[in-house]
């Protein structure tokens, strides 16, 4: 018994959701337990779909979503999760205090808790001295914080960050990469996304890569740099003299195998180490003045993974 | 501005586990963030003072009319003077209160006084419809409560309750308090004596409810903005009536078509259940379809509205 592990904060089994003929997220299977986790990908990868899983906003066409063994659809699932949405559309006529307190009360707290929590939140995130001004005059920044502020309420185990730094100034970043660092110290998960792993890894080193409805890798980013190393991938070239490309890239040490079609103007290269044959390939483009008119990764998972780590947003 | 330093005793939380008053709390805190939001309108509160005005009326109506029958003798009574000076006949005034205006305390003083009040029920939430819920879905702001412990279902009973609570302080109470007037300035017989008019006004002002409410959260999650909800509302309220008029007063063909007209079935389900005898409604010159008729209307837009509100709100999902 005392060896059993704790109920994962967050578990996703096999989790895919469609809409209508469009697949959204495709037999997904992760497992949060603590700490922060990054989650990159690019536009229509799939995060807002499997952050609004996780918080219990969809329900998943198949599979399931659990909130530490809860359904992440039950709101008791909910009650242990704080959501911080991308887009701020709020009353724009209301206090920001005002708002953070009907959130409280929606959490199902009476009046002077919710009261308490609000100024408790508010102090928490800076917003204390400036929250009785309305949410249309709030700057970009200041908008980010009172969504902080209404995710923190409840002291959510779980606290699901959707682009949580967009539009906000260096120093404002600064104050919020610290309070997301002193959130996580404090033993709360935190799942957040974002377009760049660069700015995820001033947060983190765990981030999780998602590509078309797939978590393509979950790891550190020296884990995932390394299995990608081990990774072999196919490349397809198109160029107006395939026969010399060929004879050029057999000799390198990256490369596997070229697969040549006579008569064709494809080639397709299996490479052992993808990161350094791009950038091999990138200088003899140069170097040999290759006449290449596409070059296109066959494995989209790998393809996009490779694309973070070469500092891209998914796409090589 | 630095943010202070987490640390973890800050909040004071209590634990996770602890419970809480569960989603029916939010149901209120939806109901509540609604009316404040609706609130914050002026024309909200002209509205509102125009239906108070009307309360007025019919209260110190009442009270004229039982305080001429039964505290005024004389047959002329002189006021004012100079300028102001008029005399009245108070028997002129009695007539005229009861049998024009029929401010006796009878159904049909509150079936007038709820289809009145309504009415401007009826137009605050044509304007209503977006603040309350037609922004939620045209902002995306549906993330900020669905994340919340609670679900769909209490996000719409959320709004739903602040709808109700609109219609209900504008008719059902209102109502109530003129039939308690009413007792109070005539005999505390009244109160058993038309007790079953409290169960029309309390019937009444439920059909109210439940239909405006209905109706407004399927145009509202529907339409979202204001122009085309009011435009919408004035096509099911106003132009039907214009229509079923014209189809049964000047082409005569049959009652039945006045079904059409929803404000006009729930006035025929509020007779119904004031007990109003179907014969004399009024006004005479105007044939109206039978009472179950026009709740059987009601009921199948309810159902309508509802079968609508669960498709849509599975639709959300994707929609957002």
């Amino acid at each position: 018994m005392g060896d059993q592990q704790p109920t994962p904060v967050l578990l996703f089994e096999q989790v895919s959701k469609w809409y209508g003929p469009v697949i959204g997220l495709n037999q997904v299977t992760l497992e949060l337990r603590g700490g922060i986790t990054g989650l990159v990908g690019a536009n229509g990868a799939g995060k807002s779909t499997l952050l609004r899983l996780a918080t219990g906003q969809l329900k998943p066409s198949l599979g399931r979503v659990t909130v530490r063994g809860v359904d992440a659809w039950d709101w008791r699932a909910k009650a242990l999760v704080g959501y911080c949405p991308d887009n701020d559309a709020f009353y724009e006529d209301m206090p920001g205090r005002e708002f953070v307190r009907a959130m409280a009360r929606l959490c199902g707290f009476e009046r002077a808790e919710a009261n308490r929590r609000t100024e408790a939140v508010l102090e928490r995130t800076g917003m204390a001295d400036r929250a009785d001004r309305k949410l249309g005059g709030y700057s970009k920044g200041m908008r980010q914080r009172i969504k902080l502020a209404q995710a923190l309420l409840n002291d959510p185990g779980l606290l699901v960050l959707d682009e949580p730094l967009s539009g906000i100034d260096p120093i404002g970043r600064q104050e919020m990469l610290e309070l997301f660092r002193g959130l996580a110290a404090e033993g709360k998960c935190l799942l957040v996304s974002s377009h760049e792993l660069e700015e995820l890894e001033k947060l983190t080193d765990h981030v999780a890569i998602l590509t078309r409805g797939r978590i393509a890798a979950v790891g550190t980013v020296t884990q995932i740099r390394d299995m990608l190393d081990d990774q072999p991938l196919s490349v397809r070239i198109d160029a107006a003299d395939p026969r010399r490309i060929a004879a050029i890239l057999v000799s390198r040490p990256e490369v596997v195998g070229v697969d040549l079609a006579a008569g064709s103007s494809t080639l397709v290269v299996r490479a052992a180490n993808p990161r350094r044959f791009f950038e091999d390939f990138g200088r003899l483009v140069v170097t040999e003045v290759l006449d290449v008119t596409r070059l296109e990764p066959l494995d989209e998972s790998a393809h996009a993974v490779l694309g973070y780590l070469l500092g891209g947003s998914g796409k090589t | 501005m630095s943010l202070p330093p987490a640390t973890p005793q800050l909040l004071h939380y209590r634990a996770l586990t602890s419970p809480r008053l569960g989603p029916w709390q939010g149901v209120k805190a939806i109901a509540r963030s609604s009316l404040l939001l609706l609130s914050r309108r002026k024309l909200f509160w002209v509205l509102y003072a125009f239906s108070i005005l009307i309360f007025l009326f019919y209260f110190f109506g009442q009270y004229l009319m039982v305080f001429l029958e039964n505290r005024v003798s004389e047959a002329m009574v002189r006021t004012g003077g100079g300028l102001f000076n008029r005399t009245i006949r108070p028997e002129f005034v009695t007539k005229l209160l009861r049998d024009a205006m029929h401010m006796d305390g009878s159904a049909d003083t509150f079936g007038d006084f709820m289809w009145t009040e309504g009415y401007i029920a009826m137009v605050i939430l044509a304007f209503a419809g977006s603040i309350i819920i037609g922004n939620d879905f045209q902002h995306n702001s549906l993330p900020f409560y669905l994340s919340k412990p609670i679900s769909r279902r209490h996000y719409l009973f959320g709004k739903a309750l602040a709808v109700a609570v609109v219609v209900n302080f504008m008719t059902t109470i209102p109502a109530i308090s003129l039939f308690v007037e009413y007792g109070f300035i005539d005999t505390w017989d009244y109160y058993i004596d038309s007790f079953r008019l409290l169960l029309g006004i309390l019937a009444y002002g439920a059909a109210l409810t439940v239909t405006l409410s209905l109706l407004l959260l399927v145009t509202a999650t529907w339409l979202r903005r204001t122009v085309p909800l009011v435009m919408v509302w004035t096509a099911v309220f106003i132009l039907s009536r214009t229509v079923h008029r014209w189809l049964v007063d000047q082409l005569m063909l049959s009652p039945r078509w006045r079904l059409v007209d929803i404000w006009n079935n729930m006035y025929l389900f509020g007779q119904w259940c004031f007990g109003t005898d179907h014969d004399l409604l009024r006004p005479r010159s105007q044939p109206q379809p039978a009472y179950w008729e026009a709740t059987v209307v009601m009921v199948a837009v309810c159902v309508f509205c509802v079968l609508y509100l669960r498709r849509r709100v599975r639709a959300v999902e994707v929609v957002s």
